[in-house]
């Protein structure tokens, strides 16, 4: 598990080879199992693997990078949100909901010998208007799925003895590297 | 996959581009501005191949080189980033010496 927590990288080139299908269902069964507030689920996943809504998708999103033949898009219920968990539910918990589904999925796929990507960069309106998704559903993240044909090293990250405090906000945890 | 028959297509590709990353520049993180402009760059840079019209340029193609491998250094930090875009920027300097001034020199 700490192999695939470290191991994963945003990957943007990949192999033109296809994705399984089998392996997709995998993927979203990963993502379902993941937490959310109150247990609400707020999550529904547009698979995409035709090519030419594969490209359209690619034209419309700036963050995507690399030919992945395979996106899935994972949208939040902002009704059903609503319904269960309040002005809450719907604002903040769907975000942080969706985004737990998102890592499952990533890890899943690092374990299955994967490379992803999440992108936040695609254009909300277009992403709405060629994938038909109606009011209430409202797009958070597209994760690109492919085999990856390259490894990079690993953006830094902030030393862990300036973001973890003990007990009280700027108390020092002892023994952090810097 | 990509499917740029002609130059059109292209044409058409890059200002989808630039519509949508000029909308979400907008809520982006202040980097990302530069970083679309060197992608557009190195988008550009392609046109030759799709539109026959165009000739080939070398130069362009070794800038387009040198903005894939630099443009993701922004994950890691403005500075690096920021002494790709200088040097980016410094090439282009000489080409235009190159290309404008040392020329008329010989000619004129
Ligand atoms: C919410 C979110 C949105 C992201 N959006 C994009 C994106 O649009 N395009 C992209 O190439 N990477 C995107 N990334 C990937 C980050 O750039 C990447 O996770 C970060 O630089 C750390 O690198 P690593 O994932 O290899 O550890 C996103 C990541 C997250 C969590």
């Amino acid at each position: 598990m700490f192999e695939a927590i470290k191991g994963r990288r945003s990957v943007r080139k990949y192999k033109t080879e296809p994705v399984d299908r089998e392996i997709v269902k995998k993927l979203l069964d990963a993502a379902r199992w993941a937490p959310s507030g109150g247990n609400i689920q707020p999550w529904l996943f547009i698979v995409i693997d035709d090519p030419k809504v594969l490209d359209v998708i690619r034209k419309i999103s700036p963050g995507y990078f690399g030919e992945a033949p395979l996106a899935i898009l994972v949208c939040s219920n902002k009704e059903r949100a609503y319904k269960v968990g309040g002005a809450l539910g719907r604002d903040y918990l769907t975000v942080a909901d969706c985004a737990m589904a998102v890592q499952n999925m990533l890890l899943a796929a690092y374990a299955l010998g994967l490379g992803t990507c999440v992108v936040k960069s695609f254009s909300h309106t277009a992403i709405k208007e060629v994938l038909a998704i109606p009011e209430g559903i409202e797009p958070e993240l597209l994760v690109i799925v492919g085999h990856p044909n390259q490894t990079s090293r690993p953006p830094p990250r902030i030393p862990m003895n300036e973001i973890v405090h003990l007990n009280k906000y700027g108390e020092k945890f002892p023994g952090l590297e810097g | 996959m990509s499917n740029k028959s002609d130059g059109n297509d292209y044409l058409f590709e890059i200002a989808v581009f630039l519509a949508t990353s000029a909308r979400n520049c907008i809520d982006e993180p202040p980097l990302y501005g530069p970083f679309r402009l060197l992608d557009a760059l190195s988008k550009i840079a392609d046109l030759p191949k799709y539109a026959p019209c165009l000739k080939d340029d070398p130069f362009l193609q070794e800038i387009k080189a040198f903005a894939d491998e630099k443009k993701f250094l922004v994950m890691y930090g403005a500075e690096e980033f920021k002494k790709a875009l200088d040097e980016i920027v410094e090439m282009f300097a000489k080409e235009l010496k190159k290309r404008y001034l040392e020329k008329q020199k010989e000619t004129g």
